[in-house]
């Protein structure tokens, strides 16, 4: 009886709208809000943003059972369905993604503020709302949580700064004109990844903590997690190597340097995918009756 | 609940259940489903050790729930409650996201593999449209399924229900199941541990 609902295809989908959101948010600190040591992250972020958000929902389709019927989410709307308010999500903020980059190429940093402000709303309902798909499955006691949002959210920051610490690392090195890689931002964007990956581990534990106490589905989904099928990926590779890992060497000033910084990106760029993975198919993984 | 109008109910009687698995054959050729996937099922848990050793079925079908959360999230309006209660999924609307197999708290929908659109059962409604008990209540070779509207004091499904201590599956979901059931056993309505048929 037990056919898997959401797949491998929406794991990918939240992880791609995760580093879009992350990396548009990171592209606005400099053109939205004005903080100048970030002004290079902006044109890449702004690429990265969009082109992954091109990218996401083709994974929607690749989801659907008929997908020759998607054109019935722009034509029968559903007020109540959280994938009906990602239909005009994944519309607006790619065009808004794209606006924005325009002007910033164009160098019209007045109108870039602007739609950089703009998308900011953008970009964390287009993430947030993912969260609030899997809080609506009541039945899943892994999804049916008010944290999933935020912690949606958390995780596509983190997984957004890690992926622009890869992407500025190797612009600078093979693509830039100096071949020179901007030290001072990279070991910055490190100690910002190491607060969001804090934040990111309160968020994961505190779920944890009060599943492993609630009522008996959220303690078999606690079980599964920590115990069962799924605890080499959700304590190994998600939160140790993932999170734990890259937080030491990020912190700890003597492991800090170029190389180790890129090795934690790497490391925490793998973990949010099973994340990803982890929420999404051990969520539905214990049959419900 | 409306109170005026029809509203209809599906009730199991435990007690006189068999565990013979004819309700999930009626409802496979009644309604077509293909290999591999049910609209009913029944299942079985074992309770106590040799020589007192029971097995209880579980005869399950959709609850035709009163708050369907299936049909709160499906983005296309495809899944549809009739005033009388019954929750159907329009076949010619339905994209097959699986947002609703995701959302139902009974596992009870399932992709047909070839229409490729959720499918459930809905109490045969084209049956009841036409006068006819759905194709297991029918098939039931004890009696034990009984259909009917509940607003109607006098019908027998009424009296059953007013008559006996009932219960539905997972009462606390807020989903408000319309599939009553008499002595269900606790063990048969656990979440973990179990296997799926």
């Amino acid at each position: 009886m037990h056919q898997e609902a959401f797949g491998l295809n929406i794991a990918i989908y939240f992880y791609l709208t995760g580093l879009s959101a992350g990396s548009f948010i990171l592209s606005t600190l400099a053109y939205g809000f004005g903080m100048e040591k970030y002004k290079p992250l902006g044109r890449v972020g702004v690429v990265l943003a969009t082109s992954l958000l091109i990218i996401a929902p083709l994974f929607l389709l690749f989801h659907l059972s008929a997908p020759y019927r998607a054109w019935h989410l722009f034509v029968y709307l559903n007020a109540e369905s959280p994938i009906t308010w990602g239909t005009f999500l994944l519309v607006l903020y790619p065009i808004n993604c794209i606006i924005y980059g325009y002007f910033m190429f164009r160098e019209n940093w007045k109108r870039t503020r602007i739609f950089g402000l703009i998308g900011i709303p953008l970009a964390v309902s287009v993430h947030g709302y993912t969260g609030f798909i899997l809080a609506f499955g009541k039945a899943r006691a892994l999804w049916n949580t008010a944290l999933m949002p935020i912690l949606f959210l958390a995780s596509a920051i983190v997984s957004g700064i890690a992926l622009m610490i890869l992407v500025c690392i190797v612009k600078d090195r093979f693509f830039s004109k100096k071949k020179e890689i901007n030290k001072d931002l990279i070991l910055n964007l490190g100690k910002l990844l190491a607060w969001a990956i804090v934040f990111d581990l309160f968020l994961v534990g505190s779920d944890l903590l009060v599943l492993t106490i609630s009522h008996s589905d959220a303690q078999a989904a606690a079980q599964l997690i920590l115990r069962g099928e799924f605890s080499f990926m959700f304590l190994f590779i998600e939160n140790f190597f993932g999170k734990l890992l890259p937080l030491v060497v990020l912190l700890v000033p003597r492991f800090r340097n170029l190389a180790t910084v890129t090795i934690a990106s790497f490391l925490v760029v793998i973990g949010i995918f099973f994340m990803r993975y982890v929420v999404v198919l051990a969520g539905e993984f214990v049959p419900l009756l | 609940m409306n109170t005026k109008g029809k509203r209809y109910a599906m009730l199991f009687d435990l007690r006189k259940c068999i565990g013979c698995n004819t309700c999930a054959i009626a409802c496979k050729s009644e309604n077509d489903v293909p290999l591999g996937v049910w609209r009913s099922w029944v299942k079985k848990v074992e309770k106590g050790r040799y020589p007192h050793a029971k097995e209880f079925p579980l005869p399950i079908v959709c609850n035709n729930c009163e708050n369907p959360i299936c049909v709160t999230v499906c983005p296309v309006k495809a899944g549809i409650q009739r005033p009388d209660g019954i929750v159907y999924i329009d076949p010619h609307r339905c994209i097959g996201c699986r947002y609703c197999m995701a959302s139902c708290p009974y596992g009870v929908r399932y992709i047909n593999p070839r229409r490729k659109i959720a499918e459930k059962c809905y109490w045969c409604h084209h049956r009841v449209d036409a006068g006819l008990d759905p194709a297991c209540v029918v098939a039931c070779p004890t009696g034990a399924i009984l259909f009917g509207d509940l607003n109607d004091p006098e019908s027998p499904i009424a009296k059953a229900i007013a008559k006996n201590a009932v219960q539905v599956i997972k009462s606390e979901l807020g989903t408000g199941p319309q599939t009553f059931y008499i002595g269900l056993d606790i063990d048969a309505v656990e979440t973990a541990d179990t296997e799926h048929e």
